[in-house]
C-alpha cells in the first residue's frame, strides 16, 4: 500500500516538475526552485519505493503478487535481491529508479551550465514521468496485492498449519488430472483470512521461485547495468531537444559528449555481459545468437556509437573554424538512440515477438501494450517532430562540403556504415511483427562486410587529418601499420589456415585498425594520457573483431559419449568421465570430466540437475579458459543403465499406452494411500501403479509399487510370467501424475550387465574467444578515459 | 555530388539492396497448419504442441531426437531433430520447430520450447471446471 502511494505521489511530483520546468523555460522567474523541489521530491519517492520493494523482497512479503510470482524463500541473498527485477514490474521499477538517480546527477550537471537546466530537465522529467505511469498501480506496479486479482496458488506454497481451518475449506481445490491442489486466492479468501486474524505473509510461505536459468552470478549484474544504460540514453535525447527548443546548436554537443560516451560505455558493457552469460552459463555455445532481445539492445548501442563520431566532428569543426558539421545528423542520432531503446522495450515487453525468442515473454495485457505504443509513439513524435520543425533553419545554416581525404568524411562514412548495420539488425529483429523471421545467416552475411568497412575506416580516420590530408603524407604515416597488417594477414592465411576471402579481408581490416591505433596510442602514452580514450576504444574494437573472426572461422565441435572410466580422444584432448558429485544439498550434480591436454590434467565439471521450478533437465557448461583457446564442454545427457541394456525408462502419464515386444502396456493411474496424512507426517506409505497389459488377446492387471518410510522411496517391480515381462519403476512423480517405467523380458533380462554410466557431452574448441571479451573490456576502458576527458572539456 | 552523400549514400543503398535480397532469401514463415507445412518444400517455422500421449524417442547412436507434434486442427506429424532434447522440453506447452518436411517427417534444425509461467495451464483448467 505504501509502495503504491509513494509511486503515485512520485508520478504527481514528476508531472508537476515537467510543468514547472516548462514555465521556467518560458521565462517565469520564481518557478526554478519549485522545479528543483519537484524533481528532488520525485526522485526521493522513487528511491524510497525501490528501497521498499527491495525490503519486501528480502523479507519475503508474498502479499505482493509480484514477489509471489518471481521470488522464493530458498534463494541465497544475492539471487534473492535479483528477483527485484526478475519480472516486468520489477524491471520497469529498476529502470525508473536509475532514471531518477541519473536525473539527480543531470540536474546538478545542467544547473552549472548556463540556461541549460530547464530545457534539459523538462524532457528528462517527462521521461521519468512516463516510466512512473508504467509502474503506477493501474499498469505494472510491483506493489499490487496478491488478492486483488484471482489466482490459484499451489498448496505447497501455503502454510500447512492453516489448511485445516473450516473457514478455508471452500477455497481449496484439487485438480484430479494433474493431481495437484490449489488455493483460490482472491478478495473472498483475503476477507476470510482477515476475519480469522491470519496475516497473509504467514499464510503464504513460499513464492513460485526464480527461473533456474536466471539463477547465477550474471543475473545479479547484467540487468542492472543494462538498465543504467537504458536510463542514460534519455540524456542525449534531452540535450538534443534542448538545442532544438532554443534553436541553438553549438554548445549542446560539448555538453552532451561525456554523457553519450558514458551511456554508450555502460550499454556496451551490459550487452557484453549478456553475451558472456549466454556463453558461460546458458550453454548456447556462442556469445551471440541474434536473439531478438539481444538485438534490440544492440541497435540503440550501435546508433549511440555512430553519434559519438559525428558529435566529435561537430565539436572539432566548431573549435577550428566556427562551422558546425553534421548538426542534423547529431540531432537525429541522439534522438534515435533513445527512441530505439523505447522500441526495444516495446518489442521485448509487449509480447509482439511471440514465438520468436528464447527469452520468455509474458503477455503484459492490453493496457500495457497500448501504453508502450503511446510511450514510444509520443517520444518519436516529439523528437522527430522537433527536427522537422527546425529543418529549414538547419538546412540553411549548416550545409557543408567535406574534402575526400578528411577525417570528417571518414568519420561520417564510418557512422553511416554503423547505421546501416543498425538498420539491418532492426529490420531482422522486427520481422516477427510481420509474421516472418530471418535466419541468423541474414545478420552474419550482412554485418561481415560492414565490419570490414568499419575496420578500415577505424584505422584510416585516425591517420587522416581534420579538413584535408595530403596523399603522400598519408602513406608515410601508415607505412608501419600497412606492413605489419600484411605480415599478420599472411601469417593468418598460411599458418592459421583461414581461406575464406571475406574472412581474409576482415583480418586485413581489423589488424590494420589494430596496428594504426596501437602505434598512435604508444606515442600518446608518453604524452597526454587523457587523450588515449579513442585509441584504446579502437584497439578494443579491433581486438573484438579479430576474436569474432577466430571463433567464427575456426571453432570445432563434436558430440561424444563418455563411458565412466574410459578415455576418449576429442579434438586433441583426452577426456575421462570420472563420475558425478552432488552439491547444493544434493539438488544439482557436477559431472566431473578429467581433461588431459599434453601433460596437463584438469577437471571440468559441467552441471546437470532437474529443476523443480519447471520440472525439466537443466544443463550448464564448463569451460577450460585459455588465452589462445577455450575448451568448452556442455553436457547433453546422462544415463546409468542398470540390469539390462534394453533401453531407457519410458515416462508415462495417466492413460498413456506403449508397446513393448508385442505387449500393449497401459498406465491407468496411481493407487494412492487412503490416508493422505501419512505422506505428510513421514509414516510408511505405499503408492501403487495400476497397469493393464494386453498380450495375445488376454488382459492382465498388475501393480508394481513404491513404498516409503520417510527415508526415500523403494520400488518393487512385478514379473508377469505369461507375457515374459518385467516392469520396474525407476521414478515416479505423483504430483505430476507421471511414472517412469523400465520394461524388460524375464528370459532375456536374466543376464544382467554391469551398470554402465554414460555421459554425453558437446565438446568444442573456441580459438581466441578471450579476445572477444578482452576487446570489449578494452573498448569500455577507452570509453571511460574519453568520458573523463570530455566532461572536463564540457565546462569550458 | 557531394562527397558526403556519395560515400554515405553508396553504403546505404548497397546494403539496403543486399538486405532486401537476403531478407527474401532467408526469411522463414511461421506456419501453424501442418497441412501447409507438408505441402511446401520450403523451410518453415512450424508451431504446434507436443503430443504427450505419444512418447518421444532419443536415438543416441545417431544423435536423433524425435517426437510428435500436432496443430490446432489436430493434424500430427513426426519431428526429427539432430541433437539432444532441449532443456525444458518436457514442461513445454507449445513448440516451434524450424526445418523442412520431407519423406514423411519434419526434419528440424532448431527447436524452441515455450513454457507458460508455472501454473497458468492448470489454472486455465481450473477456471473452466
Amino acid at each position: 500500500m505504501i509502495g503504491n502511494i509513494l509511486l503515485t505521489l512520485a508520478l504527481l511530483a514528476g508531472v508537476f516538475t515537467v510543468i514547472m520546468y516548462y514555465l521556467t523555460y518560458r521565462g517565469y522567474q520564481n518557478t526554478l526552485s519549485l522545479s528543483r523541489i519537484g524533481f528532488h521530491t520525485t526522485a526521493i519517492m522513487v528511491i524510497a519505493s525501490a528501497a521498499l520493494l527491495l525490503y519486501a523482497v528480502l523479507t519475503h512479503q508474498y502479499q505482493y503478487k509480484y514477489i509471489y510470482d518471481y521470488s522464493g524463500s530458498d534463494l541465497p541473498t544475492g539471487l534473492l535481491m535479483s528477483t527485484f527485477y526478475a519480472g516486468q514490474e520489477g524491471s520497469f521499477m529498476l529502470w525508473t529508479f536509475f532514471t531518477a538517480v541519473i536525473g539527480l546527477i543531470l540536474l546538478d550537471y545542467t544547473s552549472k551550465r548556463g540556461d541549460l537546466e530547464p530545457r534539459v530537465m523538462m524532457t528528462f522529467s517527462l521521461v521519468l514521468s512516463f516510466l512512473l505511469i508504467m509502474v503506477s498501480p493501474l499498469l505494472k506496479s510491483p506493489f499490487n496485492f496478491i488478492w486483488m486479482s484471482n489466482d490459484y496458488l499451489d498448496l505447497k506454497n501455503i502454510n500447512q498449519a492453516f489448511l485445516s481451518l473450516p473457514a478455508l475449506q471452500s477455497f481449496i481445490f484439487t485438480d484430479p488430472q494433474a493431481n495437484k491442489q490449489f488455493v483460490q486466492m482472491g478478495k473472498e479468501l483475503h476477507a476470510a483470512l482477515v476475519s480469522n486474524n491470519i496475516s497473509i505473509n504467514d499464510f503464504i510461505i513460499q513464492g513460485k521461485g526464480l527461473n533456474p536459468l536466471l539463477q547465477n552470478f550474471w543475473m545479479q549484474i547484467h540487468p542492472p547495468i543494462l538498465f543504467i544504460g537504458f536510463s542514460m540514453s534519455a540524456v542525449p535525447f534531452s540535450f538534443a531537444l534542448a538545442a532544438i527548443l532554443k534553436n541553438e546548436y553549438r554548445d549542446w554537443v560539448k555538453q552532451a559528449m561525456p554523457w553519450v560516451l558514458a551511456g554508450t560505455c555502460v550499454l556496451g558493457l551490459a550487452i557484453m555481459l549478456g553475451g558472456y552469460w549466454a556463453y558461460g552459463v546458458l550453454g548456447w555455445g556462442g556469445y551471440w545468437g541474434w536473439d531478438p532481445v539481444e538485438n534490440s539492445s544492440l541497435v540503440p548501442w550501435i546508433v549511440g556509437v555512430a553519434s559519438i563520431h559525428t558529435i566529435l566532428v561537430q565539436k572539432k569543426t566548431q573549435e577550428k573554424d566556427g562551422g558546425s558539421r553534421f548538426v542534423k545528423t547529431n540531432l537525429i542520432l541522439s534522438i534515435m538512440t533513445f527512441v530505439l531503446v523505447l522500441y526495444s522495450t516495446f518489442l521485448t515487453r509487449s509480447g509482439i515477438l511471440g514465438d520468436a525468442s528464447v527469452h520468455s515473454f509474458a503477455e503484459p495485457g492490453m493496457a500495457v501494450y497500448l501504453f508502450l505504443i503511446i510511450f514510444l509513439g509520443l517520444f518519436t513524435v516529439i523528437g522527430i517532430g522537433g527536427i522537422i520543425y527546425r529543418w529549414k533553419f538547419l538546412t540553411e545554416h549548416f550545409s557543408f562540403e567535406e574534402n575526400i581525404l578528411s577525417r570528417e568524411l571518414a568519420l561520417f562514412t564510418g557512422s553511416v556504415a554503423l547505421i546501416a548495420s543498425a538498420i539491418i539488425v532492426a529490420v531482422g529483429t522486427s520481422a516477427p511483427i510481420f509474421g516472418t523471421t530471418v535466419q541468423t545467416s541474414f545478420y552474419n552475411e550482412l554485418n561481415l562486410p560492414i565490419a570490414i568497412i568499419i575496420g578500415f575506416l577505424n584505422g584510416t580516420s585516425i591517420l587522416l587529418k581534420w579538413k584535408h590530408t595530403e596523399g603522400k603524407q598519408l602513406w608515410k604515416q601508415s607505412q608501419f601499420a600497412v606492413i605489419a597488417t600484411v605480415v599478420l594477414t599472411l601469417l593468418v592465411v598460411f599458418i592459421g589456415g583461414v581461406h575464406q576471402l571475406m574472412l581474409i579481408i576482415l583480418t586485413l581490416s581489423s589488424s590494420f585498425a589494430f596496428f594504426v591505433n596501437t602505434e598512435i596510442a604508444y606515442k600518446i602514452f608518453k604524452g597526454k594520457k587523457t587523450h588515449l580514450g579513442a585509441y584504446v576504444a579502437h584497439i578494443g574494437i579491433s581486438l573484438f573483431l579479430i576474436g569474432v573472426l577466430a571463433t567464427a572461422g575456426h571453432s570445432q565441435q563434436k558430440q561424444v559419449d563418455l563411458v565412466k572410466g574410459q578415455k576418449v580422444n576429442v579434438l586433441g584432448h583426452e577426456l575421462t568421465f570420472v563420475g558425478y558429485t552432488p552439491f547444493d544439498n544434493g539438488k544439482k550434480y557436477h559431472m566431473n570430466i578429467e581433461v588431459k591436454d599434453g601433460n596437463n590434467v584438469r577437471v571440468v565439471s559441467p552441471i546437470m540437475f532437474i529443476a523443480e521450478f519447471n520440472n525439466s533437465l537443466m544443463r550448464e557448461p564448463d569451460i577450460l579458459v585459455g588465452l589462445t583457446k577455450d575448451f568448452y564442454v556442455a553436457p547433453v545427457s546422462y544415463s546409468d543403465s542398470q540390469e539390462n541394456q534394453q533401453g531407457t525408462p519410458t515416462t508415462m502419464k495417466g492413460g498413456d499406452k506403449v508397446s513393448f515386444e508385442g505387449k500393449e502396456i497401459t498406465f491407468n493411474k496411481f493407487i494412492l494411500p487412503k490416508d493422505m496424512s501419512a505422506m505428510a507426517s513421514g509414516a510408511k506409505f505405499r503408492i501403487g501403479v495400476d497397469i493393464t497389459i494386453s498380450y495375445k488377446g488376454k488382459e492382465y492387471k498388475v501393480e508394481p509399487y513404491m513404498e516409503n518410510e520417510g527415508q526415500g522411496p523403494t520400488y518393487f517391480p512385478i514379473e508377469l510370467k505369461d507375457a515374459d515381462l518385467k516392469i520396474s519403476i525407476t521414478a515416479m512423480n505423483a504430483t505430476n501424475a507421471e511414472v517412469s517405467l523400465l520394461f524388460s523380458s524375464i528370459s532375456k533380462g536374466q543376464t544382467t550387465a554391469a551398470p554402465k554410466e554414460i555421459l554425453t557431452v558437446d565438446a568444442s574448441i573456441k580459438p581466441f574467444i578471450s579476445l572477444v571479451w578482452i576487446g570489449v573490456l578494452t573498448m569500455v576502458a577507452g570509453f571511460i578515459i574519453a568520458s573523463f576527458r570530455r566532461s572536463k572539456e564540457s565546462l569550458v | 555530388m557531394k562527397n558526403k552523400y556519395m560515400f554515405g549514400g553508396a553504403i546505404i543503398i548497397v546494403f539496403l539492396a543486399v538486405m532486401v535480397y537476403l531478407f527474401t532469401q532467408t526469411n522463414v514463415q511461421y506456419e501453424s497448419s501442418f497441412a501447409k507445412v507438408m505441402q511446401t518444400g520450403k523451410t518453415v517455422k512450424a508451431t504446434g504442441s507436443w503430443v504427450k500421449e505419444r512418447n518421444y524417442e532419443i536415438d543416441k547412436t545417431n544423435n536423433l531426437f524425435s517426437f510428435y507434434m500436432k496443430d490446432p486442427e489436430g493434424n500430427t506429424m513426426k519431428v526429427i531433430y539432430h541433437g539432444a532434447i532441449p532443456n525444458n522440453f518436457e514442461s513445454s506447452t507449445s513448440v516451434v520447430v524450424t526445418g523442412k518436411y520431407h519423406d514423411g517427417n519434419f526434419h528440424a534444425s532448431d527447436i524452441l520450447t515455450k513454457c507458460p509461467s508455472k501454473y497458468q495451464d492448470q489454472t486455465g483448467q481450473k477456471a473452466s471446471s
